[in-house]
């Protein structure tokens, strides 16, 4: 018999992966992202350059800005990982078409997208390319000179998850080819080390996260955090925001005095930058002690209990993929390693909040081992 | 399907993993994942591994509690919906990796455990993840439109 846990749906027109896979890079997607670059060459021309520079995953990225009509909406929550300006491991150019007056030049393909916008032909072992829906802009990286370029045509239409959680694409893909893997996941620690919590939208995690950041808990992230394995499973910081959901802000009075887009809670979940808030418990990272899969039990008190690997994996491994173009195979391998060697608990969240960050500050203490 | 046919998994559009007896399932093209317990992850195991239907009926049979024929016919009905599910292939491939030759593998110990007929728990809920719709025109602009549900 086969259970259902959510809705069927009709299975799409979808294509197969093999379509983004290692095609041989015939020139046209270099080419192409040349002529992306050399238009934000035209750019920062025409509107001057601001840079930035973050250390992520243990890398100094550089955002180079045509113009600085982006810089507040990209920057915000990435601020907390800034850097020294040295040589970057990775550049990101950037560019908008409504305040530097420079276009996007014709994409060369027609109407061939894959369902995460990944640009068909224009995908190869060195070239990334996807259309971003979300901002309606587009997004390369040329992994051969650790470069990469985004272009979006209005920055007022960049919705506010975005700027939660800005440069993600391009973030995954680059962290991929150099040990580390962004997962959906938030993080929060004490000085014994911290966990992972891990499952889609609305299962928690931010609830979770936020009650542990409320009790002076160490905290990276409440959404996606960078983490790598090697020589032992850490997780870094990378986006000091947190995203509420409008009902609960109440539950976190402190919180609700830096909501970023208060006038628009009608629609949207509440963009709250850390920074501001409690920047004193913002960490850049810790070394991971565990996963933890949260559920909500709706009873008052909160409880940890053992769980298996392959009930985390399930929980890190398609929210992870999914929500990334191009997300596959080598995510998924990444992510089965990391839960083989790190302990599961499924966290079962009560009412009293309190009790939450007690419960995992216990663990890893190992005092409710 | 007769008793001498093989399967392999449906790679590259499914991953797999299977950890302590646990499997995960992802089908990287639909957006479906899968869970499988127990005689389900065993059952998987054996099916990646090219073991002939046949064979995996005897194994299972060899190593659980449970009527021939019972067991025959949950392994038949998972089969079945993992080929609906687009999980796994019939194989043409004539080479027979080693560990899949000889139906009796070692058992769990000495004493056989009840045959629990396997499970495949199926979620959908990351389709809305997969959010562009390859199916329609582009849009003005040259995009593509965003799915409706």
């Amino acid at each position: 018999m086969t259970s259902s846990h959510t809705r069927p749906l009709p299975i799409m027109n979808a294509r197969s992966t093999d379509v983004l896979a290692s095609v041989a890079d015939d020139g046209r997607p270099l080419a192409f992202f040349d002529e992306m670059h050399q238009s934000f060459r035209l750019a920062a021309a025409s509107a001057g350059t601001v840079d930035r520079f973050y250390r992520l995953g243990g890398y100094v990225v550089r955002l180079c800005f045509a113009g600085d009509a982006l810089v507040p909406v990209l920057s915000a929550a990435l601020s907390h990982m800034a850097a020294a300006a040295v040589e970057p491991d990775l550049t990101i150019c950037i560019w908008d078409s409504a305040s530097t007056g420079v276009r996007m030049p014709p994409t060369p393909w027609q109407q061939h997208y894959a369902v995460r916008g990944e640009v068909e032909g224009y995908n190869t072992d060195r070239v990334y390319t996807v259309y971003e829906h979300e901002s309606r802009g587009l997004s390369m990286l040329d992994n051969g000179r650790n470069l990469a370029v985004l272009w979006v045509a209005e920055p007022e239409k960049i919705p506010y998850w975005v700027k939660g959680s800005p440069l993600r694409t391009i973030l995954h893909w680059w962290m991929g080819g150099h040990g580390r893997q962004l997962v959906h996941s938030a993080a929060v620690g004490t000085g014994d080390g911290g966990v992972l919590i891990t499952g889609k939208s609305g299962s928690g995690k931010s609830t979770t996260a936020l009650a542990c950041l409320e009790s002076g808990m160490l905290y990276a992230g409440d959404d996606y955090v960078i983490v790598s394995t090697d020589p032992l499973p850490h997780a870094f910081s990378l986006y000091n925001t947190a995203k509420l959901v409008p009902q609960r802000v109440d539950t976190f009075p402190r919180l609700a005095a830096y909501i970023d887009n208060a006038d628009r809670l009608e629609d949207e979940k509440a963009l709250i930058f850390i920074k501001g808030t409690h920047a004193i418990h913002l960490s850049p990272g810790f070394p991971l002690k565990a996963v933890l899969v949260p559920r909500v039990n709706g009873k008052r008190d909160t409880i940890i209990r053992k769980a298996s690997p392959a009930v985390s994996l399930a929980a890190l491994a398609p929210s992870t993929i999914f929500a990334h173009p191009r997300g596959g195979e080598a995510e998924f391998r990444f992510l089965a390693r990391l839960v083989k060697r790190l302990p599961a608990y499924v966290i079962e969240c009560g009412t009293d909040l309190a009790q939450i960050p007690k419960a995992i500050t216990d663990l890893l203490s190992g005092s409710n081992a | 399907m007769n008793a001498d046919t093989r399967f392999r998994v449906n790679s590259p559009d499914v991953t797999h993993e299977i950890i302590d007896g646990e499997g995960v399932i992802i089908n990287l093209v639909t957006g479906n994942y899968y869970s499988l317990q127990a005689e389900g992850a065993e059952i998987w195991s054996l099916l990646a591994n090219s073991t002939a239907v046949g064979a995996v009926v005897e194994q299972m049979t060899h190593s659980y509690e449970g009527t021939h024929s019972t067991i025959r016919d949950s392994v038949l009905q998972l089969v079945s919906q993992l080929q609906q599910e687009q999980l796994i292939m019939v194989s043409d491939e004539l080479r027979v990796p080693a560990a899949a030759q000889s139906p009796h593998r070692q058992t769990n110990g000495n004493r056989k455990r009840p045959f629990q007929a396997p499970v495949l728990h199926k979620f959908t809920d990351m389709q809305e993840l997969l959010i562009l719709d390859p199916i329609h025109e582009v849009d003005a602009a040259g995009w593509p439109h965003k799915k409706t549900s």
